[in-house]
């Protein structure tokens, strides 16, 4: 399990649920004077306030339609019957028996199965017909009035319901909140729009691997069965100096190769196909314009069920002009990218086999939630640090030989990229690939 | 391992801070507005000013009648001075000789479709009940001479009392049993003497209606002040804002005739104690516009609500105005045998030996029905049904109905006498000098048979009482704006309107049962939130503990 803090909620979401809050408290509180409970403000200025505060709530409603629509944001509130029943034990059993939540909060998936049902309830059923209800409320005179209804009776007496039902909400809605991390968490989210949320790997491996992939210097390409472009990354376009994705995806990959260099590829492609991996092969590329240059190539089979459907991989520059390039372009030579991703605080949460094979570990939980610094010689920390506080600025770092500590204290030596994580407009970590250069004695060839 | 690093700059935090600020600021900045807004507009709500069409406050006589020779004579008896007045205004008797003023009927279709002319001349009441064998006292009030018995002449037009209407000097007054006449020979009627009238000096001083003239019959129906309206009384010739905005000399300082608009003496305006049909009304709007208030919500009222409801808050301001009368206690004597008269600390006569026993009451709450402008009327003869108090006029309207409106009415009751073998109410002969009549023989028996017999009606020779009602509208005594009813005084569990049933008011109405489940809901949700609450402590605790 990784645990994190996310920006789950934007700024007009929480404007939005804290003046409904306070809209839904304060008609609540004059709709029930009007409603002849108890005097407060007075029957004339309690129907006022209320109907001010009705129109108030009218502007916020289309306002929020509006956000739910531009943001996509309404799909959160699609209802779902997965894991239904396993949420309804939580509350019902589990909770009491310090059991995890059966779902986990992320981005793209704020609400539990039993929040959206209820959420989505309020907005499509119980506040319509307040919202309707309340209108007719306030401008129906029975019976100089073209909707044949005998009378206020009906309709008052269906709002007064949806408020008690609303209120019946108010409660149960404003006790579930203690049931987050902490009591005050999700209180506290709703305000700040931060919450430490519970991911699990797979999942977050996911989303942060196309993150990755979207953000990094290196470029990502898959192929259909028969060879063709599904899918590049802007790196890898830039690297093939593109400037659209329509001018690659459908085409075949032999493109990107001149005609001597092709035949090489060929016999990548069909034992990729055939279920192989390569890790770091250097290969020549062929540019849109014709000029050429060289990349680490990784290749890796898509697989359904049973079937080998196309093949991925990255690319990793090796710039003609860069000082080490020939060096690592023979020492990349068959050794596998590894993949790492800190928060903010350079705190480790994903690594992948590589990594760790470099590294000398055996198993991820032995360093996710260390501070990076740890991994590096004493003398370098500093270094480190100023790195990772320029990528925290937003800047991205590629090809920089770093020395590493491993597990059993030897150092070894490899070439680094490290690329801002951003998530909404803040960046939230740092993420790249490491390629080993131990194999070689960089010293003494330059 | 644990200590944080703190990776945002300066320009960040301060930036951060800045987001936050304008956060909290679009939350609560429109509330201040509302707030800021609301308070200045319930001051502005303060402003008063009173919308004001079609009312022209002071007409200019056209002539100076001190000035005809006609009426320099000296006159003998009303009759010459009406004679003297119809000699100019030769088309106004016949003009006169149409109105309910004189004829004491309007012609109106019953429900059932029949044409009746019903009016004073033939209705009963709960008060004194009716004309018909009482005239001599009873038409004291009507604009005419000599009306002493049914068989007066309506087509005389020398016997027209132009100067009851419009004398101009006070000192014109008919005599309270003489028949319409004033007296020729100085007589005194309870305590009070009447002198005859100098109608030549009357005669030259005579004008448009004032208050004192319509008053004089009007504010004293039922035979005393404010006994049968309660909405209108001596007092009105000289109040304060506070009893009536219009009449008052502090305020408008209006005559009757000011709204009671009239064209060829035909006067505008009805009331159901006698009146039936939705036509020749009185409507506030004729000056205020239909749309009188600044508060929407107050002028969308107007549908449902007559603007009396509100702006009459009580009646009998001043004086008391009847509520009941008991005939059936009529006749109790002091043990000498002389008259037995009760009067209450403010001087309202409690028990009367020839009247029984009345209640009387004083800045009275109206009751308030649904009025559409049409009503019925018990007529003489008519079987009663089982319905008590029986009404005898029942004023129509409901709330599904578009013409109907909330009216303020005073309810009158009365224990009246009653043929319980025929099924009808009784015509008593009350007042005369014969041996029949019930104020000189005290006995109800033949009283009732004269008196349905002078109507030709039957008498079963068994007499009851039975109780009556009949609905007076109320329609001045209207209170200053910030006197007027408040939002609360309708809409509240405790209403004004607690008795009008059969719509949904807010406020005032609630469902029982929908209330009740709104309450198991919250409880139920309450209670769930505590028990699960409770459930999770516990089972904190003890998952502290095996820790």
């Amino acid at each position: 399990m990784i645990k994190k803090e996310e920006y789950i909620y934007k700024w007009f979401e929480r404007f939005w649920h804290w003046s409904q809050a306070l809209l839904i408290f304060f008609l609540a509180l004059t709709g029930f004077e009007v409603h002849g409970l108890y005097h407060l403000f007075g029957f004339e200025n309690a129907v006022f306030l209320h109907d001010i505060a009705a129109w108030a709530f009218l502007v916020l409603i289309v306002f929020a339609i509006f956000w739910h629509f531009v943001t996509g944001e309404w799909k959160q509130y699609i209802p779902t019957t997965k894991y239904i029943k396993a949420q309804i034990a939580y509350y019902i059993t589990g909770i009491f028996k310090g059991a995890p939540h059966p779902t986990h909060k992320t981005v793209y998936n704020k609400f539990n199965p039993l929040q959206r049902i209820i959420y989505l309830g309020l907005k499509l059923l119980v506040i319509p017909v307040m919202v309707i209800t309340g209108i007719i409320y306030m401008y129906y005179t029975y019976p100089n009035n073209p909707i044949e209804i005998s009378g206020l009776g009906l309709i008052a007496h269906i709002h007064t319901f949806g408020a008690f039902a609303l209120m019946a909400f108010v409660v149960a809605h404003v006790y579930l909140t203690t049931t987050g991390e902490t009591p005050l968490a999700s209180i506290k989210a709703m305000i700040t729009g931060w919450e430490v949320v519970t991911l699990d790997e797979k999942e977050a491996h996911k989303v942060h691997m196309q993150k990755a992939v979207d953000d990094s210097v290196a470029g990502y390409y898959r192929l259909d069965s028969k060879g063709f472009f599904v899918e590049v990354n802007d790196a890898w376009l830039s690297m093939y100096k593109y400037s659209n994705k329509s001018d690659v995806i459908g085409k075949h990959y032999s493109l990107t190769r001149k005609s001597e260099d092709l035949q090489e590829l060929d016999h990548i492609f069909q034992s990729v196909m055939k279920g192989k991996s390569i890790t770091s092969k250097p290969v020549k590329r062929k540019c849109s314009d014709g000029s050429t240059g060289k990349h680490l190539l990784s290749a890796n089979p898509v697989t359904t069920e049973d079937a080998v459907i196309g093949i991925e991989g990255f690319i990793l520059d090796l710039d003609e002009t860069h000082e080490f390039s020939e060096h690592m372009y023979d020492a990349v030579r068959d050794s596998g990218a590894g993949y790492y991703r800190l928060d903010e605080q350079g705190i480790i949460r994903d690594v992948n086999e590589a990594w760790l094979k470099l590294y000398k570990y055996d198993k991820k939980e032995e360093v996710i939630g260390l501070p990076c610094s740890f991994l590096r010689p004493e003398g370098e920390v500093e270094e480190f640090n100023q790195i990772f506080r320029h990528v925290m600025q937003g800047e991205t770092l590629s090809g920089k030989i770093t020395m590493r500590k491993c597990k059993d204290g030897t150092l070894a030596r490899h070439i680094s990229s490290a690329s801002p994580i951003v998530m909404g407009n803040k960046i939230v970590g740092v993420n790249g690939f490491i390629l080993d250069l131990s194999e070689l004695d960089v010293s003494t060839r330059v | 391992m644990k200590e944080k690093v703190r990776l945002t700059t300066k320009k960040d935090s301060r930036k951060n801070f800045f987001r936050l600020l304008l956060f909290f600021a679009a939350l609560i900045i429109p509330w201040i507005l509302v707030s800021i807004f609301i308070t200045k507009t319930s001051v502005k709500q303060e402003n008063t000013e009173i919308k004001l069409i079609n009312y022209k406050p002071d007409t200019i006589a056209d002539v100076d009648h001190s000035k005809f020779p006609l009426l320099r004579q000296n006159f003998e008896s009303p009759e010459q001075v009406t004679a003297a007045c119809l000699t100019c205004h030769n088309l106004t008797a016949s003009e006169i000789m149409h109105t309910s003023h004189w004829k004491w009927t309007k012609v109106y279709v019953t429900e059932q479709g029949d044409t009746i002319a019903l009016g004073k001349k033939n209705i009963i009441n709960n008060f004194c009940v009716g004309v018909p064998s009482n005239e001599p006292r009873c038409t004291s009030c009507h604009i005419g001479y000599g009306y002493k018995d049914k068989h007066f002449d309506f087509q005389d037009s020398s016997r027209i009392d132009c100067l009851i209407c419009h004398d101009q000097t006070g000192t014109y007054e008919k005599f309270p049993t003489g028949a319409g006449y004033p007296v020729s020979t100085p007589k005194s009627f309870n305590g009070k003497e009447y002198l005859p009238p100098d109608y030549s000096f009357i005669a030259r001083n005579v004008g448009t209606p004032r208050i004192e003239n319509c008053g004089a019959c009007h504010f004293v129906g039922g035979g005393g002040n404010n006994v049968k309206h309660g909405d209108i009384a001596n007092e009105l010739k000289e109040v304060t804002q506070e009893v009536d905005v219009h009449m008052a000399i502090d305020g408008a300082h209006m005559e009757c005739v000011e709204c009671h608009i009239t064209e060829r003496h035909e006067i505008m305006g009805n009331l159901y104690s006698i009146a039936s049909e939705n036509t020749n009304r009185l409507r506030c709007a004729h000056c205020h516009t239909e749309q009188p208030h600044q508060d929407n919500t107050l002028n969308r009222h107007v549908r449902k609500v007559s603007c009396q409801t509100c702006h009459i808050p009580t009646y009998a301001k001043e004086s008391h105005t009847k509520m009941y009368w008991d005939w059936s206690r009529a006749g109790q004597f002091k043990e000498d045998g002389s008259l037995l008269v009760r009067k209450d600390s403010s001087g309202n006569i409690v028990y009367h030996s020839k009247k029984g026993a009345f209640v009387w009451e004083n800045n009275v709450k109206p009751d308030y029905i649904w009025f559409n402008g049409k009503a019925e009327h018990y007529l003489l003869g008519e079987k009663v049904d089982s319905i008590r108090p029986m009404p005898l006029n029942q004023l129509y309207g409901n709330y599904h109905d578009k013409e109907s409106r909330i009216i303020p009415v005073k309810k009158h009751i009365a224990n009246q006498p009653y043929d319980p073998i025929n099924r009808t109410i009784i015509l008593p002969h009350l007042f005369g000098k014969d041996s029949m009549a019930y104020w000189k023989n005290f006995d109800w028996d033949k009283a009732a048979r004269h008196g349905m017999q002078y109507v030709d009606l039957p008498y079963s020779g068994t007499y009851d009482f039975i109780e009556t009602v009949m609905y007076w509208p109320i329609n001045h005594m209207v209170a200053p704006a910030d006197q007027s009813l408040q939002c609360a005084d309708c809409h509240a569990r405790d209403s004004r309107l607690k008795s009008l049933t059969g719509f949904y008011l807010p406020g005032r109405d609630h469902n029982n049962l929908l209330d009740l489940l709104g309450y198991a809901l919250l409880i139920a949700s309450f209670a769930g939130v505590l028990i699960h609450a409770l459930l999770r402590l516990k089972n904190n605790n003890k998952s502290v503990k095996n820790n």
